[in-house]
């Protein structure tokens, strides 16, 4: 008897658990295949394409390692590569702390709050593209560049900006630290603003002065934050791509300014002479991609470290 | 209208230097400081697009001349309406509000469908598909772009109307919206779902009718952000809009910049940067809110 019920409880069950898959995947299915199609399929295709050998879009055939091969011969990439890391240095200089000093004066300071945060994020809400034309224009190094406009006025010698192979990378990360650190600062100013105000008080109380308030409390509340935001922003420098592409039309004509991934792009699109190598692009951005895994799992692997020895990371 | 209550520092409570610190002379100072660096910020941040507003309402001889002066010898707003039909920006304004609109719409309903199956029907399964999405998190869409185009291509999907409907639904696809979705799906009382399904409400019907209300205010942020997203998207838009009456005003300004057309000077391109970061600015000075709220929310407790 008993065991009667029990069966036809699990064929309930079991027809619940069968009317809920159909409704489930009924409503996911159309997501599942624009995932498959515009995201998971593409990455796989990229990686088959690296091993390909490729005519325009087509692939015709195996290439084995043929495509890295001439890829890590090529001039250009031992320039990409170093410029790469040259954007990364430039950018954690410039870009890193000054979101972190933005935050934390825009959290102590209680005039215009409004105005000062959406001024100041302001930036953030202009297109990547539009932004880089603008600075072109900033940095040109012709006469009617707004940056020699005013030297000249003064009568200063005009500058070379975005001509001038040393400067390139500095002034492109000039442009994505304009865009981006005010955007950071906000993420940084919710953080201290969780910081309870009562450890203040306490610390105040017991006669910590300003200096070491900040050193003993504020710092250790916004750490994690900061170690986040500091793997976010090594990932995302690493892929600096729209900027060069348009502020140095492709990287420069000596490459002073040649990103990894503008130069899958080149590679892939027959813009650095040649014709369509989409299989050596499509190398470059499957080791660009490895690069930027292996530094994603040396950041956990360094902060599970530091978790297990008792800091807070 | 209410009167802007201008905030003491003897009253300040919160934070690392309060009114303790303040009746000393030292720490104003320190705070005139800090009030001067805000300003230096805002300074930046709206200066180059200042600049940007008043050089190109000049002529190009202005702008070139070696005798500088900051602002236009005269205002013509006509030059507006003049740059406008001289490269038919219309055109390009139309595609990219029709991709605009069409993105927004394939943003809300697929993300959210994915996200209502993973978050509130749950089927077997259903957590390998939130890890897969949440593992694409982290790559960026450059990095598909690429080789998205070569699959397109090779399928024979780059030409026609094809375009149309592919950048839409590329935004269908986003693992950013999806977990907005799904954190907000997920604090959404299971009890109102069970009463539609006893009612025999199908899923989607309950998705509509139910679940995107009871969601408004992040559909309004995903609305937004696929707004921004998709003006501003130029790198599979411009390998696949070769056609030029088919370009969105992104692709349109990048290849101006790059190859100027005979008779088009430097500051008619200001000009053209200018009219197409308008609505921009439109859409962050209206939803100012809702877009520094949602960049940060995720990252804070990281």
């Amino acid at each position: 008897m008993s065991k009667t019920v029990s069966t036809s409880l699990d064929r309930q069950k079991a027809v619940g658990k069968l009317k809920q898959n159909v409704r489930g995947y009924a409503v996911m299915t159309p997501g599942i295949i624009l995932f498959s199609f515009f995201v998971w399929i593409p990455l796989l295709y990229a990686i088959v394409m690296s091993f390909s050998v490729t005519r325009a879009a087509n692939i015709v055939g195996f290439a084995g390692f043929d495509n890295y091969a001439e890829l890590f011969s090529l001039p250009e990439f031992s320039i990409a590569f170093k410029n790469t890391f040259i954007y990364l240095g430039w950018s954690l200089l410039l870009g890193f702390l000054l979101p972190v000093v933005m935050g934390l004066i825009l959290s102590e300071v209680i005039h215009f709050k409004g105005l000062f945060r959406i001024g100041i994020y302001f930036p953030a809400a202009l297109a990547g593209i539009t932004v880089s034309i603008l600075f072109t224009f900033l940095f040109d190094p012709s006469s009617a560049g707004f940056l020699n406009n005013i030297l000249e006025a003064m009568g200063q010698e005009p500058i070379l900006w975005l001509d001038d192979p040393d400067m390139a990378i500095p002034l492109i990360v000039i442009c994505m630290t304009w865009r981006g650190a005010g955007s950071t600062a906000l993420i940084y100013l919710a953080a201290f603003n969780q910081i309870d105000t009562a450890y203040y008080e306490a610390a105040r109380i017991d006669g910590a002065g300003a200096w070491s308030r900040v050193v003993h409390i504020t710092l250790p509340g916004i750490i994690p934050s900061m170690t986040v935001l500091f793997v976010l922003q090594v990932i995302s420098v690493m892929q600096v791509f729209y900027e060069p592409l348009v502020m140095t039309n492709g990287g420069g004509a000596d490459g002073s300014s040649l990103s990894l991934l503008l130069l899958a792009y080149n590679l892939s699109f027959g813009k650095s002479g040649g014709g369509f190598e989409m299989g050596m692009g499509a190398a470059c951005m499957v080791t660009l991609a490895l690069i930027i895994a292996f530094l994603s799992a040396v950041y956990f692997a360094l902060i599970a470290f530091l978790k297990k020895r008792g800091y807070r990371v | 209208m209410r009167k802007y209550h201008f905030e003491r520092l003897k009253d300040k409570q919160s934070g690392i230097l309060s009114f303790v610190e303040y009746r000393k002379g030292g720490f104003k100072l320190v705070y005139g400081l800090m009030v001067a660096f805000l300003l230096i910020c805002l300074f930046l941040s709206l200066f180059p697009l200042f600049f940007l507003a008043v050089q190109s309402f000049k002529s190009v001889e202005e702008i070139t001349s070696l005798e500088f002066h900051f602002f236009p010898e005269n205002l013509d707003l006509g030059k507006i309406a003049e740059v406008w039909n001289s490269v038919n920006l219309s055109i390009y304004f139309l595609n990219s509000l029709l991709i605009v609109v069409l993105s927004v719409v394939a943003a809300v309903i697929f993300n959210g469908l994915l996200a209502y199956g993973v978050s509130i029907v749950k089927p077997t399964g259903s957590k390998i598909v939130y890890l897969m999405v949440l593992g694409s998190y982290m790559i960026p869409t450059v990095l598909s772009s690429i080789p998205l185009f070569a699959m397109l291509a090779s399928l024979k999907l780059t030409s026609g109307l094809w375009p149309y409907a592919i950048l839409p639904l590329t935004f269908g696809a986003n693992a950013f919206y999806f977990i907005n979705f799904k954190n907000y799906f997920d604090k959404i009382p299971r009890e109102l779902v069970e009463a539609m399904r006893v009612d025999g409400a199908g899923e989607f019907t309950i998705f509509f009718r139910l679940v995107v209300p009871l969601a408004a205010p992040i559909v309004g942020i995903v609305a937004i952000f696929a707004v921004s997203a998709s003006w501003s998207d130029y790198l599979l838009p411009s390998l696949l809009l070769t056609q030029d009456s088919m370009q969105t005003i992104m692709v349109k300004l990048v290849s101006l910049q790059t190859s100027r057309p005979a008779g088009f000077t430097d500051d008619m391109m200001l000009m053209c940067l200018l009219l197409s970061i308008l609505p921009q600015i439109v859409l962050f000075l209206v939803f100012e809110k809702q877009i520094t709220a949602g960049g940060t929310d995720g990252a804070v407790k990281g």
